[in-house]
């Protein structure tokens, strides 16, 4: 038996974040079960386990085939793990001719390798816009990452993130003191910089706009969040982050669509306590996806409008007094703005204005290759594998020469593309957030 | 989950070997780490850094911002790298008996 390349979560663990372990008895009758409701409630699961001819498009197009050459890895290859089970049980064809028909039985087996290789799947969906029928294999792969949830079986990574995330309010664990700590010690940074007392407020009451930002952003990549300060202060925002949800990163849409329900929901309230007419998402590719596409499925229509922070940054850094840096950049489009969300355009329309010289990596914009990291395969553990997903992410912008900075508007890509870039040789290369420049290139007063 | 014995004594790691329980470091499992994490010795430098780490994680719960650790301290970040070569999030963290931090890191 194959064995998973990550940590798993152990019963008490995931009794932790409220899932059932199922007892091994059980386990395979109550999978069948699971993935019968799956089918009846997401049509559009069923459609793409019906329509698969293997036509092998999918092959090239996919990052992690071309970086793993693992047969499993090859999206249609990947979606048969389901396909197969699915046909077994609820076809007739299946029912009755079994493996002839493609069809297998839901056995332990199975189950292992779908943790193993739907976790190596980073839910990019550039397979579905190569796909003559558009068959997405980012849904196969959710459907079969909450199911295996709903089972117990887990990585202990998004165990992990979860815990924090019902603990306080975003996955990197900040409690409010720390929270409002690092906000100070941000708004310090920015009047040491340019003498300008700019405000990064934490749970303001009657606050008109909600910033939730990525709380990597309050770790690791603090000068987006400076940009995202700097400009709603220049914007003349009215606005707070609530420190009940410090995380623009939904961690639910990559393991459990009951948790990202969750999510959401403390988005909203956090909206309404706060008084908010506009929640503002910040740079997290996943995560808006979450936001945009699935807050109001979750709560009914809500009372405020979301936007993402490139968004406004490309709607106002027109009229915002701005110097144009001198610099080399090109742009990676994280796979849910460019596949999922319909952030395209907006981060090149900021580079054009704030950059002197912008360069297009091939391909980009819906046709761009994910960093490798996508849907939460951030574990120390599977670093191998994430390497080898990130190779053609690598090829693509070393392909562009000499560069001063690498924009990845995405907190999983920057956490994953310095690895990646150093693993593969180029060491020399900045990179980081595209409000990280918005707020270099920012006049402010 | 693993355990390890220092100088006597059974100490619970987890799967990233970090200290399952932050109650459990004590000098000895600092140098115990150093041998895990490529630092050869345990200098001066990396004790002002670890006591820096611990004095906050006691504090606030969860490690530094990168940033502020770096001003705090005066180690620019390379240095930071050079005193502990997995980096102030991994190796310093588990030195100084901090919890692996955990996200988009």
């Amino acid at each position: 038996m194959i064995k998973p390349p990550m940590h798993i979560a152990k019963e008490k663990e995931v009794e932790a974040i409220g899932f059932p372990m199922v007892p091994e008895a059980e386990l395979l009758n109550q999978a069948k079960e699971k993935l019968k409701h799956m089918k009846e409630s997401m049509r559009s699961l069923m459609v793409m386990l019906e329509t698969c001819t293997k036509c092998g498009n999918c092959a090239q197009q996919c990052h992690s085939y071309l970086g793993t050459q693992d047969y499993n890895n090859f999206p249609a290859a990947r979606a048969e793990l389901m396909r197969r089970v699915y046909k077994r049980y609820f076809t007739l064809q299946g029912k009755l001719f079994g493996s002839f028909a493609g069809a297998e039985d839901f056995d332990a087996e199975t189950l292992t390798k779908w943790l193993t290789y739907f976790y190596q799947c980073n839910e990019c969906r550039r397979c579905a816009v190569f796909c003559p029928f558009g068959i997405d294999t980012a849904e196969v792969t959710i459907a079969a990452r909450h199911i295996l949830s709903e089972l117990g079986i887990m990585p202990r990574f998004m165990q992990g993130i979860a815990v924090n995330m019902i603990k306080t309010g975003n996955n990197m664990g900040l409690p409010a003191p720390a929270i409002i700590d690092n906000a100070e010690f941000m708004e310090d940074e920015i009047l040491e910089e340019t003498g300008i007392v700019v405000k990064v407020p934490i749970d303001k009451p009657n606050s008109d706009v909600l910033y939730v930002p990525s709380s990597a952003d309050f770790f690791t990549n603090i000068d987006t969040m400076i940009g995202a300060a700097k400009m709603f202060h220049m914007l003349g925002l009215n606005w707070t982050i609530s420190s009940a949800i410090l995380e623009a990163a939904n961690f639910g849409l990559l393991f459990n669509l009951d948790v990202m329900e969750e999510h959401n929901k403390r988005i909203v309230n956090e909206a309404k306590k706060f008084g908010a007419k506009l929640v503002i998402q910040g740079e997290c590719g996943h995560g808006w996806r979450a936001a945009k596409m699935y807050t109001e499925g979750a709560s009914g229509p809500v009372p405020f409008e979301i936007k993402h922070v490139l968004e406004v940054a490309a709607e106002n850094i027109d009229r915002l007094p701005h110097k144009k840096l001198s610099m080399r950049v090109t742009l990676h489009d994280p796979c849910n703005y460019g596949r999922g969300g319909n952030i395209i355009e907006q981060p090149r329309k900021i580079l054009r204005t704030i950059v002197d010289d912008f360069v297009e990596m091939t391909p980009n914009r819906e046709e761009n290759f994910c960093c490798g990291g996508g849907s939460g395969l951030l574990m120390d553990e599977m670093k191998d594998i994430r390497m080898q997903l990130g190779k053609k992410k690598f090829e693509q912008v070393q392909a562009l020469g000499k560069l001063d900075y690498f924009a990845i508007p995405c907190s999983i890509c920057k956490a994953q593309l310095p690895t990646v870039m150093e693993h593969y040789g180029n060491n020399d290369l900045k990179m980081g957030g595209l409000m990280d420049l918005v707020g270099k290139s920012l006049i402010i007063s | 989950m693993s355990s390890v014995n220092v100088n006597g004594k059974d100490v619970e790691l987890d799967e990233d070997g970090f200290l399952n329980d932050p109650a459990d470091w004590n000098n000895d499992m600092a140098a115990y780490f150093a041998t895990q994490e490529d630092v050869t010795e345990l200098t001066e430098d990396h004790w002002k850094m670890i006591n820096y780490l611990r004095e906050y994680f006691q504090k606030f719960g969860v490690a530094p911002m990168v940033r502020k650790l770096c001003k705090d301290t005066g180690f620019p970040l390379k240095e930071v790298y050079e005193l502990f070569p997995s980096g102030p999030a991994k190796g310093a963290c588990k030195i100084a008996g901090l919890p692996k931090p955990t996200g988009c890191v």
